[in-house]
């Protein structure tokens, strides 16, 4: 089935940027004004000297109001477009104008004038691949409930109301103020778009959905779909706010859906408005691609899968592309038929779904404060994480687990860079037990959590000053009852995040201490310590490097040793930040989890060897999952070590990746045995679980690069053998295999 | 009690229903053309050598080189004498798996029945515990072999290579009088069978209407899967340092829609 004509295709994909130029550095599309008709308003650099000029003028009131006026100034000015290829409007604000300009200066300001010792301190972290520490506007997700029921026009009138009925301080004024000025330029926006479409030919049902909602909330599917998109389009792209979620969509949509399909809209008629809808994130393409989940419980634990589940599946499917990405809450009553859905699309090579299992994240988030209705509730958003509805939780502190490890063994120096960036302590000869060698890890570590925590505790509580979000607030009741913003403390819960990397190679490098430094006795600790510093680089080395990498005793393999250094770094984190305060201004407590995103590559390059055999420069273990090539054991073993770990302990991330070959999953049978690995890590109570059905690409990449792969297998019925013990030409056989299968 | 095994796979999900453990007993009585386990065939250990993966570490140079400590895993060691009492945590470990999958245990090989009274011993401490199990076997053993593990086996897979017993000869060595009666003999049991043929052209693509009239009248075959000849092994056969005549066309898909097609028409049976 096509739903969209490859002439409006056409249209689409090129209407923000020109899709056949080279990305940007960034993995982004580089921007193109002279798509958008000149008729319409200011060119990207007219505008950003505009609302600049403006700013200027208006430097001493308050961040909030400035920021709306900005914020204003795109709004009334930018330049815009309709079509009648098209069912969504498009605004040229691709590049994000305030991002360079006018909070990247307020970020500054906050780090180099006024704490910037704080902001030394974050550099340093950064840079010595220690902590990775940024500002986080990119985990939010607004009250969606309250967008749909109330449109952008009822949230500004909450609003207003609100502020009129208390006694507020100038901060609090600025903070509605900001509301006000944004808002009302949100609806200017929707009536410049609604007017340019009334006089577009071809874009009357457009122009009418529009001018809805100028005045109010949805009243159709339609509707709703625009309002999902114009939120984001303005949030993500013009207030420099990420919106982690397009929400909890089948159970948000369900009620527009049942009264059109009711009032004798056709479901094909959905399900082109869905498919235009999709489209203009693919147009869009940002690198970070756009979250979407489906699923979940309702009060009465039955679930909240619906026909339009299935309709929006099947609609993603035919469309074969890879954003919006989908996570799927995965609770005991959700229909069997739904999961086996997205199981035979993984295996087809769509690497965008992921399960998220409702249970886990369910207990964490009660164990961390929330009721269970809340929890209940709560969003899924960004690429597994979660949260209760109406919090703000800023995340992006990514620590690197295999430094402490440096400093322990450096006497309290960084081995790359030589600085004293750890705690001074003694040198390895003096670890004459593992124990010692142990405690000395907990306490360089411990030292890295504190440091964390005092540079992200030192800013945090500037965040509003550094990128006020009234857009985001004016959907969270409790900013508006406080008024508050959502960044500075007004959220339901205001939590802080410290994300790790590199679990599996610090519990497999304590396995390999362990076993040939304290109890084999092969070598001393200053043996291998020089081994680490020369980088498996002198004689014998590189045999050395082969037993350790052979060696099955590892974070993936269900075994019990390196599970339970695994867990034991967990209880690291529980010991030392679960629990602790953030800033005071926010109000909230830290939480941790394992998720890592692309840090793994760039501290590879800045962390030395390490005791598990992984070489300088090569990348760091991310997520909860083992190092790569070292699940020699399978899929089941995989999962049964990192469903040892409690993923519970902390609302965060433990996230399983998981690869599987096309011939492993192939048939009923490889459907169904797909399925028993899901729902056996949901029932163990795993977190987040991706699984990656090896295309073609990854085969060949397997082929040039063995050592990374070396336990990939390939199956056929009732045979199996390691990738890495077939030919070339039996391996291009399966490299044809999946490519048939793609 | 020991048995010689050569593998033991975990996640296999084609060799039965479900998520599996499959158990690979070494030694085989036929000599199919066509094998793909030739690590199987014979009863005694074998050491393979994957000479691309040789980092030249020198452990199988030392005297009690033991193809474990190979560093490059370039030498394996097929074929490690086991007892059930070392083989039953392994293959209890993946049981939540088992149970939501509906998988279970698959004792093959070789021909895991020429080790029948070890097969029996392990089945029936699967069974204590639980566990579905299933037996894969090319059907050519002593009726006694097949019962001592009926009473502990849930279903068989069992493979018929030729109805013709000069073409069976022809494929495997041997005469298919004994698997075509021991299959009988299982369905008068009221054991479930799910029949595997290797699907293998020029070799035995014209049995294929035969075997479907042989099993038409079988009253507890589950379903009839037709597994199609892939030449995959020949690695394994030169890193054993065997001979091999792997034929050399693979099937087309064409072929094996139509001869799917042949058996689900005249068995009636499901043949996916």
């Amino acid at each position: 089935m096509k739903y969209i004509s490859d002439r409006d295709y056409d249209y689409i994909i090129n209407k923000h940027h020109d899709a056949s130029k080279p990305w940007n550095g960034m993995g982004r599309f580089v921007r193109r004004d002279e798509i958008f008709d000149p008729a319409t308003g200011l060119d990207a650099d007219a505008l950003r000297e505009g609302f600049l000029a403006q700013d200027e003028s208006i430097k001493d009131l308050p961040h909030p109001i400035r920021k709306a006026r900005a914020l204003e100034f795109i709004m009334k000015n930018t330049r815009i477009s309709c079509d009648p290829r098209d069912r969504y409007p498009s605004v040229n604000a691709n590049d994000r104008p305030l991002k360079k300009t006018i909070i990247d200066n307020w970020k500054r300001e906050v780090l180099k004038e006024t704490i910037p010792e704080i902001g030394k301190k974050r550099s340093y972290l950064e840079n010595a691949g220690i902590v990775t520490i940024w500002p986080d506007y990119d985990h939010s997700v607004p009250v969606w409930e309250r967008v749909f029921a109330l449109g952008f026009a009822g949230l500004l009138r909450e609003s207003e109301e609100a502020r009129a009925k208390g006694t507020w301080d100038e901060k609090q004024e600025a903070f509605f103020e900001g509301i006000r000025i944004t808002y009302e330029a949100i609806l200017t926006l929707v009536g410049r778009l609604a007017t340019l479409a009334e006089k577009t030919e071809g874009s009357e049902r457009m122009a009418k959905a529009l001018r809805q909602l100028q005045i109010g909330a949805p009243t159709n599917f339609y509707e709703a779909l625009m309002m999902d998109y114009l939120y984001f389009l303005i949030s993500e792209h013009i207030d420099y706010l990420q919106v982690r979620s397009l929400g909890n969509f089948d159970r948000l949509f369900y009620l527009y859906y049942k009264a059109d399909i009711e009032n004798g809209v056709s479901e094909e008629e959905i399900r082109t408005d869905l498919a235009y809808f999709f489209l203009q994130f693919v147009a869009i393409s940002n690198y970070w691609n756009q979250p979407v989940y489906l699923g979940g419980e309702k009060a009465d634990s039955s679930t909240e899968i619906n026909e339009l589940s299935y309709l929006f599946l099947d609609v993603y499917d035919q469309m074969s592309i890879y954003t919006p990405k989908i996570q799927l809450k995965l609770a005991d009553s959700t229909p069997k038929d739904i999961v086996y859905k997205m199981l035979d699309m993984i295996r087809r090579g769509n690497n965008s779904l992921v399960f998220v299992c409702d249970k886990t994240i369910r207990e964490a988030l009660v164990r961390n404060g929330a009721t269970e209705e809340e929890a209940r509730t709560c969003v899924v958003k960004g690429c597994y994480e979660h949260g209760t509805i109406g919090s703000y939780s800023a995340g992006m502190n990514y620590l690197n687990l295999l430094k402490p490890l440096e400093y322990t063994l450096h006497e309290g120096r960084d081995a790359v860079t030589g600085e004293p960036a750890g705690l001074p302590c003694p040198p390895p000869s003096a670890f004459d037990t593992f124990d010692k060698f142990l405690a000395e890890y907990e306490r360089q570590l411990a030292n890295v959590i504190d440091l964390t925590v005092e540079v992200v505790n030192g800013f945090e509580g500037y965040l509003a000053e550094m990128n006020p979000l009234s857009m985001l607030s004016a959907t969270f009741p409790t900013c508006l009852a406080q008024g508050k913003d959502a960044i500075a403390g007004g959220a339901l819960h205001n939590g802080s995040e410290l994300m790790f990397g590199g679990l599996a190679d610090v519990a497999d490098s304590f396995t390999m201490i362990q076993k040939h430094v304290y109890e084999q006795k092969t070598l001393t600790l200053s043996e291998f310590v020089a081994i680490l510093d020369r980088n498996f680089e002198g004689e014998g080395d590189e045999i050395f490097r082969q037993a350790l990498l052979r060696d099955r005793e590892k974070y993936g393999n269900n075994q019990k040793r390196p599970n339970e250094f695994a867990k034991h770094l967990i209880s690291i984190f529980e010991r030392n930040l679960c629990g602790r305060p953030n800033n005071e201004k926010r109000g909230g407590t830290w939480s941790f989890g394992t998720h890592v995103a692309r840090q793994s590559y760039v501290w590879g390059d800045k962390s030395l060897a390490s005791p598990n055999g992984r070489k300088l420069g090569e990348e760091v273990s991310k997520n909860a999952s083992p190092m790569l090539g070292q699940a020699k054991s399978g899929a089941t073993a995989a999962i049964l070590s990192v469903t040892e770990l409690d993923a519970s302990v902390s609302p965060s991330d433990f996230a399983l990746d998981l690869g599987l070959l096309p011939s492993a999953v192939r048939g009923e049978e490889g459907l169904d045995a797909m399925y028993g690995l899901v729902k056996t890590f949901q029932k163990r109570g795993g977190h987040a679980l991706q699984i990656n059905v090896f295309d073609a690409d990854t085969l060949r990449d397997a082929q040039k690069n063995p050592e990374k792969y070396a336990d990939l297998q390939i199956r056929v019925s009732g045979w199996n053998v390691l990738w890495n013990n077939i030919s070339k030409e039996e391996q291009d056989g399966f490299i044809r295999q999946a490519e048939a299968l793609c | 009690m020991k048995a010689t095994i050569f593998e033991l796979k975990r996640f296999a999900d084609h060799d039965g229903d479900g998520i599996r453990t499959t158990v690979f007993f070494k030694g085989c009585p036929l000599r199919c053309v066509w094998c793909h386990n030739p690590e199987g065939l014979t009863a005694l250990p074998q050491i393979a050598f994957y000479e691309h993966k040789c980092i030249g570490c020198g452990k199988c140079q030392k005297e009690d080189f033991n193809p474990d400590a190979c560093l490059g895993e370039a030498r394996v060691l097929y074929g490690k004498e086991m007892t059930v009492e070392e083989l039953l945590p392994l293959l209890l470990e993946d049981r939540e798996f088992y149970e939501t999958s509906g998988g279970g245990v698959t004792l093959s090989g070789g021909e895991c029945l020429v080790q029948s009274e070890f097969c029996a011993e392990l089945l029936k401490r699967l069974k204590e515990n639980g566990i579905q199990t299933a037996v894969d076997t090319c059907g050519f053993v002593p009726r006694e072999a097949l019962d001592k593990v009926i009473p502990f086996t849930d279903v068989f897979l069992y493979d018929i290579k030729a109805y013709d017993e000069d073409v069976h000869i022809r494929c495997t060595e041997r005469s298919n009088k004994i698997i075509l009666e021991n299959l009988k003999y299982l369905d008068e049991q009221g054991k479930t069978v799910e029949i595997r043929i290797p699907y293998v052209p020029d070799y035995n693509d014209r049995e294929i209407e035969k075997i479907a009239h042989f099993l038409k009248d079988f009253t507890h075959i589950s379903r009839i899967r037709v597994l199609p000849y892939h030449n995959y092994a020949g690695s394994k056969y030169r890193a054993l340092g065997m001979k091999h005549s792997l034929p050399e066309r693979l099937p087309t898909d064409e072929e094996l829609k139509s001869a799917k097609e042949i058996l689900r028409c005249i068995t009636k049976i499901s043949c996916p």
